[in-house]
């Protein structure tokens, strides 16, 4: 992950579920952060919409198996940008 | 739909209150159902974050996704088992939207005997109040700015849902509206659908104005338990007008319908509608008294008047201080109370002193703030009856009634004060409904208790045995009682004998001297009927008590006490002496000569 993207994610799942003690790599996914439910994956992919100023497209959201690719989509959209 | 509120903020306010659930911070708690064709996961939370900061703990449930028929319809469900004081139904359009493309026009009868099956089952099953929302407009046209010529289009039938589920809450005291429709153009329907987002996890609309969706069902709710706006606390300079009446003069103050003066005219407008529909204005003024009142007396562009006002508060002491003095006059709480003033420095002195007032910040072209307040939703109630529109009227008049009774040196020059006109007539057919109101209602102060209806009292009316059927009507210089006391009169011309068969008076005007009024009418037409004697019964009820001795006040003898309590009296007409009244005839003597 660039360095810059990984610590704007890791702020921002930090806030999105209220845990200052998120530790996040490429291989981080739903089954290893206890709240992260289908409420909260919503309220990640507006929050992280919010923080790099991108939008996802719903196939996008719905191909996104681990940070990792979350990572990837965001530093694809601002590139293009 | 305070603009101020943000999803994420909300959402870390709702984690932090389920931390610290059962700290008992909250006085008041309420059990909210809510039922919905979509997902509302997300709205939860906010609901409960809002609610907390009104200060009430809130219990949720939520019923399963797009199952409020059956829910609704099934008097065992865990619905019902919950016992909810306040049921939220929402249906998106999105919902409704598949419907129709499944089943065509056909969807909207469908979908209104829905509706009120679950209405219905609701009244019938519980009796928790229904917030039922109504349909945002579709981003689907199909064709075109032509689309609402069409019957059946999309847009057309969920325009007309709309109408129905509005006629439809009209009619049921206990279905109140979150009219989405309206909440959803605020910000406009680009923003407010998000399509990803119903299609990821059907979602009611982008997770931004989903704040504007809790917020307006807990304002609903929070009337529906009462707490409501019920006085506005107005500035003056600045804030009703645009410059400085003690600086610039009455006419040099900007009001006005047009030029510099609208946006202040337009204030006024809206706080005249707001008190037509029965919220008190009061004003809290740093300024001359004199000075204050110029404008209302002078400057004719001035939408409000001086009797628009419930309190006028004029002085250099500071606001705090007056407000809390309105407070105590008007006996309202501090929460109903909302202020409205151009200084910050006001505004958060109120805040700071009397943080329960509701201080709305303003912007700083008084342009947007009308705008600004009907986004804030401060005004939201739960009911609305022809009273309502009548309690400005009413403070006011108690208001002055009571400073003149302070003003006043002795009750009797208090009662003089108050300038007071009677009208005694025979019954008459416009009062008819009022009449057979007062025999059917007056308990307290009521001789015979005799309920007639209103066929029975036209029926006296036209009696062709001379009976004698009186009314009596009030006024003081505060305002209008109407129609308070009816005396029933029957000459017995073989016995020399005036009996008095009924009579009774609304307690509202007790103490009065009404009575006092009536009785000299009654003696003055014995005397002019040549009738010696007049004879008068009492008959007990549970409620009457007040009134057994009230023949004897008047000098009658009880000639007769039955073992059920009734006593009858009489009095020599000739020997009564007529009674001290501070009150006149509103028609001098053509109303005497009539009865």
């Amino acid at each position: 992950m660039e360095n810059v993207i990984a610590e704007r994610l890791t702020q921002t799942f930090r806030s999105t579920f209220g845990k200052s003690d998120i530790q996040l790599s490429r291989g981080t996914t739903a089954a290893d952060i206890k709240e992260w439910d289908s409420l909260m994956h919503i309220n990640l992919i507006v929050a992280v919409e919010r923080e790099f100023r991108v939008r996802f497209t719903t196939l996008e959201v719905m191909s996104l198996s681990n940070v990792g690719d979350l990572a990837d989509t965001i530093a694809r959209k601002i590139n293009k940008e | 739909m305070n603009p101020n509120l943000d999803y994420f903020q909300l959402m870390a306010e709702a984690r932090r209150i389920s931390c610290q659930e059962s700290t008992g911070a909250c006085s008041r708690k309420l059990r909210l159902a809510v039922l919905a064709d979509c997902a509302v996961q997300h709205l939860l939370p906010l609901l409960r974050a809002l609610f907390h900061r009104k200060g009430i703990q809130v219990e949720i449930y939520e019923g399963p996704f797009a199952a409020t028929e059956l829910e609704a319809r099934n008097p065992s469900s865990a619905l019902y088992e919950f016992r909810p004081e306040i049921v939220s139904i929402l249906h998106s359009v999105q919902a409704l939207r598949d419907r129709f493309y499944r089943g065509g026009a056909k969807v909207q009868n469908e979908f209104l005997q829905e509706l009120t099956g679950i209405w219905d089952a609701i009244t019938s099953t519980s009796r928790a109040l229904v917030i039922q929302s109504t349909f945002v407009a579709p981003m689907e046209r199909f064709f075109g700015n032509y689309d609402r010529k069409i019957d059946n289009s999309f847009s057309s039938i969920v325009s007309r849902l709309n109408s129905f589920i509005v006629d439809e809450a009209r009619q049921r005291r206990n279905v109140l509206l979150l009219d989405l429709e309206t909440v959803a153009s605020w910000v406009g329907r680009q923003s407010w659908f998000d399509e990803r987002l119903w299609a990821l996890g059907k979602s009611l609309c982008s997770l931004d104005q989903l704040p504007a969706v809790a917020s307006n069902i807990v304002d609903i709710a929070v009337a529906a338990q009462g707490q409501t706006i019920k006085c506005i606390v107005l500035d003056l300079d600045n804030t009703l007008w645009g410059g400085v009446v003690g600086d610039d003069g009455p006419h040099g103050i900007r009001i006005g319908a047009h030029g510099d003066g609208e946006p202040f005219f337009r204030l006024q407008c809206f706080l005249r509608e707001l008190k037509r529909r029965g919220i008190l204005l009061t004003v809290c003024s740093k300024n001359e008294h004199a000075n204050a009142l110029k404008p209302f007396h002078e400057n004719s562009e001035m939408v409000l008047e001086l009797d628009d006002f419930v309190a006028f508060v004029a002085n250099w002491k500071n606001k705090p201080e007056n407000i809390a003095a309105i407070q105590k006059e008007l006996n309202i709480g501090f929460d109903s109370m909302l202020f409205i003033d151009d200084s910050p420095f006001e505004r958060a002195s109120v805040r700071t002193l009397l943080p329960e007032v509701i201080v709305p910040e303003l912007a700083d072209d008084p342009a947007e703030w009308v705008k600004y307040l009907s986004e804030l939703n401060l005004f939201e109630v739960a009911s609305f009856s022809k009273q309502d529109a009548q309690r400005s009227g009413a403070y006011l008049q108690e208001v002055r009634r009571r400073a003149a009774s302070e003003a006043a040196p002795n009750f009797e020059a208090f009662l003089e004060s108050l300038d007071m006109t009677i009208e005694v007539e025979r019954f008459a057919p416009r009062h008819l409904n009022r009449i057979a109101q007062l025999l059917q209602r007056s308990n307290q102060f009521n001789l015979t208790t005799h309920r007639r209806n209103e066929a029975e009292c036209e029926a006296l009316m036209n009696d062709p045995e001379g009976c004698i059927p009186l009314s009596a009507s009030l006024k003081d210089r505060f305002g209008d009682h109407g129609l308070i006391s009816v005396v029933v009169l029957r000459p017995e011309p073989t016995e020399g004998a005036l009996a008095i068969t009924d009579w009774l008076m609304s307690c509202r005007v007790l103490g009065r001297g009404v009575e006092q009024y009536l009785m000299n009418q009654v003696i003055h037409q014995a005397r002019t009927l040549n009738l010696p004697t007049i004879r008068a019964s009492y008959i007990p009820t549970s409620k009457n008590d007040m009134v057994k001795d009230f023949y004897a006040r008047f000098g009658f003898e009880k000639v007769r006490e039955a073992p059920n309590g009734v006593t009858d009296w009489a009095l020599d007409a000739m020997s009564y002496k007529e009674r001290q009244v501070l009150m006149r005839p509103a028609r001098d003597e053509m109303g005497a000569t009539t009865i």
